[in-house]
């Protein structure tokens, strides 16, 4: 592919930046060549064809951290850059110094590659595609008088050098879908979200089955407006499917384990955690039942989350969040692994060239158990299985949770009865992880946009995971 | 004409010498500053200078858009677009761009915010300020400036130029690992910029906020504070938004002309002069105006951009994106009462003074719950009397709405992050007979 990306422009502003009195400079270009479909109603409302191409740099100079960037690809415009980012270190004026934990420099390549090339679709193509997804909704007997549809592509070339002596370059090719569909019966609406996404090739649209995936939701929609009862609050076993089970493992494990929230850094916006240094809870604590193991691993093949190299050019790896119940690692950059004595774990992610690259998950998910989803169903005699979930939200030291069911049905002698409108769990995450009593062999994946720093820098992740049972929680 | 307003007219020319129907296209010279810190200090200062060109071009109504960087490669942009246009499909309810030319009032951003010489010493203001109401806190934040030169060109006739500022300090500063209060400052000027303002509000409510216990589930009276109020009006702004409507993502959905709020509860949406996303035309070049869109409780109309209007059989409202339409500015009339007088009339009940992680389980019935933040205190006899702690409000946003009996005189001017998005001129405001839930 003809690179999008002016090298020789990028390795000047780094030269220019070494030429300052600087501890660290780094050079970042991010290239986006980015389409959007929206089809609202059956009518395609937009084609947005995009081309956003741009260059950062940062310098950590007199323990402090300057960053600027551009989209104007001139020499004189990276010198701009520079003396920006220089000048905004060193009036930091911090009393105790920034500092980066060791790396060594990296020279590599790397890229994810397309069965069938997004390049080589044309717009027609994808148009047609998602009409008919549309289409086929409209045609169905279920009332669907709400129904958007978004399909996003982007093919993304990045070139990071640094003052270390690192220079990478990699491509990623990111496909995505989102749709809202709202259910009318007997005049009452009841809405489904449903996201798809994949680093890959064309190939993911088939894959995804969005429109099996829609059609069971509507049809889910359907039947709980018509025979939806409401749950009898009380203490009960909860089933949570893969979508509940990922949630939960993002917001309540994945959140509050990023070091720069620990540290505060995010303190007045994404909050802070409930792990923090003299606190009840650090690394080597307990916080949930033996057989919970949680990881963030961005090496999952063609995952929605997936790179080689974080945005410091660290190489990725799969960490172990919480490991047999107990909290075990922290998702860590090179600026939080210095403050915390230890070494990054390749976490630091940006979504474009004009954003600081900060302490990000990729993809993380509860590892499997040794259940089939049938034998833990079997096994409850009173509760609910809550497969998928609407309303969600965690208090900003990610603690104190709450996952309303979407598609949930009461469970009574091990077996499935009529649908259950919008059970609610409400509870803590020491409560919910001490509460896992039984996890599925299976591990299936959701893609979801992970929303995090100031300006809000969305990121592609999967959540996901077996299914679970929560033994005796309170449930209404 | 400008340079810059000459470059972006060759686009609409080209666009039309190719034979579209239609042709926008607005340049955007953004200059955007943010100082972030954190613990006391600062963490990191960041720039970044876009320089953008949005198009859209329509063609047998066919829409498409795209961006130009920096004037580059237009032409041959500009012809894949066409192409692109050419080939896509038929959009039956696209009701086109505003038509006709247009006076605007004259833009009145502050230059200063272009670069400001020392922005650390805003920081430091602020966190001195919370210090001197709560002692020693730790405190984090941003101040963030945004700068942007804007020329629209359409082919229907709009042409014009504006130039956007704005000035925000958000600061949020604990007393104790868990007591914090939270402050803003947001203004379109330095001049009427005050960060010590919002270190004062972060400290004062971190300092009431120490030693909170856990509190209980139930129904309770609820004053707001405009902080709390800018997120929900940001909410009931975004449903007002005719695109929102049109895909039920919206409590508003077949409620004009009904009653969806009590009766002192007028909103409206006014990118006015002070609001840090004051502007003077809209996305399509059409002026922006006043609009209320419920008035003493009835909802009047939606935001409209032209396309979404002709659906409705209506007038566009000035609230054009480039492809739907989007609140401005909500502003919530003030009442007749201070804020004083608001509390003395709550017997026992809550001061909620932030809020985040605002969720629905249906955008058309309302159902939803949002997780408060900062200080959450219990009053009885209209003072405050413990700091309390882990609540969920969960009820329904048309309830709340019918359920507001008080709103203040005082207002403020509140944004920060994307919890209170669009901006808002809220007011301290009570509301009868809220849920609260706790964790179990």
């Amino acid at each position: 592919m003809k690179t999008r990306l002016d090298k020789d422009i990028v390795d000047y502003a780094l030269d220019y930046a070494r030429s300052k009195k600087v501890e660290y400079a780094e050079a970042r270009a991010h290239s986006t060549k980015h389409e959007e479909l929206v089809i609202k109603n059956g009518a395609l409302d937009a084609f947005v064809s995009t081309i956003d191409s741009g260059f950062c740099v940062r310098i950590l100079a007199n323990g402090g951290l300057g960053f600027a960037s551009t989209n104007k690809w001139t020499k004189d415009e990276a010198k701009t850059v520079v003396e920006t980012a220089y000048r905004f270190a060193m009036m930091a004026r911090r009393k105790d110094k920034i500092t980066f934990a060791d790396e060594k420099g990296v020279k590599t390549k790397w890229s994810v590659e397309q069965k069938e090339k997004i390049e080589d679709i044309p717009p027609e193509k994808k148009i047609d595609e998602l009409m008919e997804i549309d289409k086929t909704l409209a045609s169905q007997e279920i009332k669907i008088p709400g129904r958007i549809m978004v399909c996003s592509i982007n093919l993304i070339e990045k070139y990071f050098v640094n003052s270390e002596g690192s220079a990478i370059s990699s491509f990623v090719p990111q496909i995505a879908a989102f749709a809202f569909i709202t259910v009318v019966e007997n005049g009452k609406p009841e809405q489904a979200y449903k996201q798809f996404g994949r680093s890959g090739g064309w190939e993911s649209f088939d894959e995804w089955k969005m429109t099996e995936a829609l059609l069971h939701d509507a049809k889910v929609l359907q039947k709980l407006i018509k025979e939806g009862k409401a749950v009898k609050p009380g203490k009960m076993d909860l089933v949570c499917g893969r979508e509940v089970t990922g949630i939960a493992s993002h917001e309540s494990c994945g959140h509050p384990i990023e070091a720069d929230r620990i540290l505060g850094r995010e303190m007045s916006q994404a909050g802070r955690s409930f792990i923090y240094l003299g606190g009840p809870y650090w690394i080597g604590t307990r916080i949930g039942n033996d057989i919970v193991t949680i990881v963030d691993d961005p090496t999952v093949k063609n995952s929605y989350g997936y790179y080689e190299y974080d945005d410091e050019g660290i190489k990725a790896r799969q960490r172990y969040l919480y490991k047999d119940g107990i909290i075990n690692e922290f998702l860590q950059n090179r600026e939080t692994a210095a403050k915390l004595g230890t070494r990054s774990n390749g976490s630091s992610r940006a979504n474009s060239y004009s954003r600081e690259a900060i302490v990000r998950m990729a993809n993380t998910f509860l590892l499997p158990g040794d259940w089939t989803e049938e034998e833990i169903i079997e096994d409850v005699k009173h509760g609910i299985y809550m497969k998928s979930f609407t309303e969600w939200n965690i208090d900003d030291r990610r603690f104190n949770q709450r996952y309303v069911g979407r598609e949930a049905y009461l469970i009574e002698n091990g077996e499935l009865k009529h649908p259950v409108a919008r059970p609610v769990i409400e509870t803590s995450t020491k409560t919910w992880w001490s509460s896992v009593d039984a996890i599925s062999k299976k591990v299936e994946f959701d893609a979801a946009t992970c929303g995090k720093g100031d300006p809000m820098q969305g990121i592609p992740v999967y959540t996901g995971g077996p299914v679970i049972r929560l033994g005796e929680v309170y449930v209404k | 004409m400008s340079e810059v307003l000459a470059k972006t007219e060759a686009i609409i020319k080209k666009g039309k010498t190719l034979g579209a129907d239609e042709v926008l296209a607005k340049t955007t010279f953004g200059l955007y500053r943010q100082t972030r810190f954190s613990n006391n200090q600062i963490d990191i200062t960041v720039a970044w200078n876009d320089y953008v060109t949005d198009v859209a071009l329509a063609w047998n109504k066919r829409l498409v858009a795209t961006q130009i960087r920096n004037f580059q490669n237009t032409d041959k942009t500009i012809e894949q677009l066409f192409k692109l246009a050419k080939v896509s499909k038929e959009n039956p309810t696209y009701g086109g761009i505003a038509k006709g030319t247009f006076k605007y009032p004259k833009a009145t951003a502050d230059k200063k915010l272009r670069e400001l010489e020392n922005p650390s010493e805003y920081v430091f203001e602020a966190i001195e300020a919370a210090e001197k109401e709560a002692g020693e806190v730790d405190a984090g934040g941003i101040l963030y400036t945004k700068y942007e030169d804007v020329y629209l060109v359409s082919s229907e006739g709009p042409t014009g130029q504006d130039a956007r500022s704005a000035i925000e300090l958000s600061i949020r500063a604990f007393s104790q690992r868990d007591a914090s209060g939270h402050g803003v400052d947001c203004c379109s000027s330095l001049k009427d910029f005050n960060p010590s303002r919002a270190g004062e509000k972060a400290g004062e409510v971190a300092k009431l906020a120490r030693n909170p216990k856990q509190g209980e589930d139930g129904r309770y009276d609820v004053i707001f504070d405009p902080l709390f109020f800018g997120s929900m009006l940001g909410t009931w702004g975004g449903m007002a938004s005719a695109y929102n409507v049109m895909i039920q993502l919206s409590v508003f959905v077949k409620k004009l002309g009904q009653k969806v709020a009590s009766d002192i509860v007028t909103l409206r949406d006014k990118p006015a002069e002070y609001s840090v996303n004051n502007r003077v035309f809209d996305d399509e070049g059409f002026p922006v105006q006043e609009n209320v869109f419920i008035e003493k409780g009835v909802l009047k109309t939606y935001l409209h951009n032209t396309s979404t209007a002709k659906i409705f059989k209506t007038k566009t409202t000035g609230n054009a994106g480039l492809v739907q339409p989007a609140a401005w500015n909500i502003e919530m009339d003030p009442g007749d009462i201070s804020k004083d007088e608001l509390f003395s009339q709550v017997k026992r009940g809550l001061y909620l003074t932030n809020t985040w992680y605002t969720r629905f389980q249906n955008y058309a019935t309302g159902d939803f719950s949002t997780i408060p933040r900062d200080g959450i205190f219990l009053i009885e006899n209209g003072e405050i009397k413990q700091s309390l702690k882990d609540l969920r409000l969960s009820d329904n946003a048309l309830r709340l709405l019918s359920q507001i009996t008080g709103i203040s005189k005082e207002r403020q001017h509140v944004h920060w992050w994307l919890e209170a998005e669009p901006p808002s001129l809220a007011p301290y405001v009570l509301a009868k007979d809220i849920q609260l839930t706790r964790p179990k």
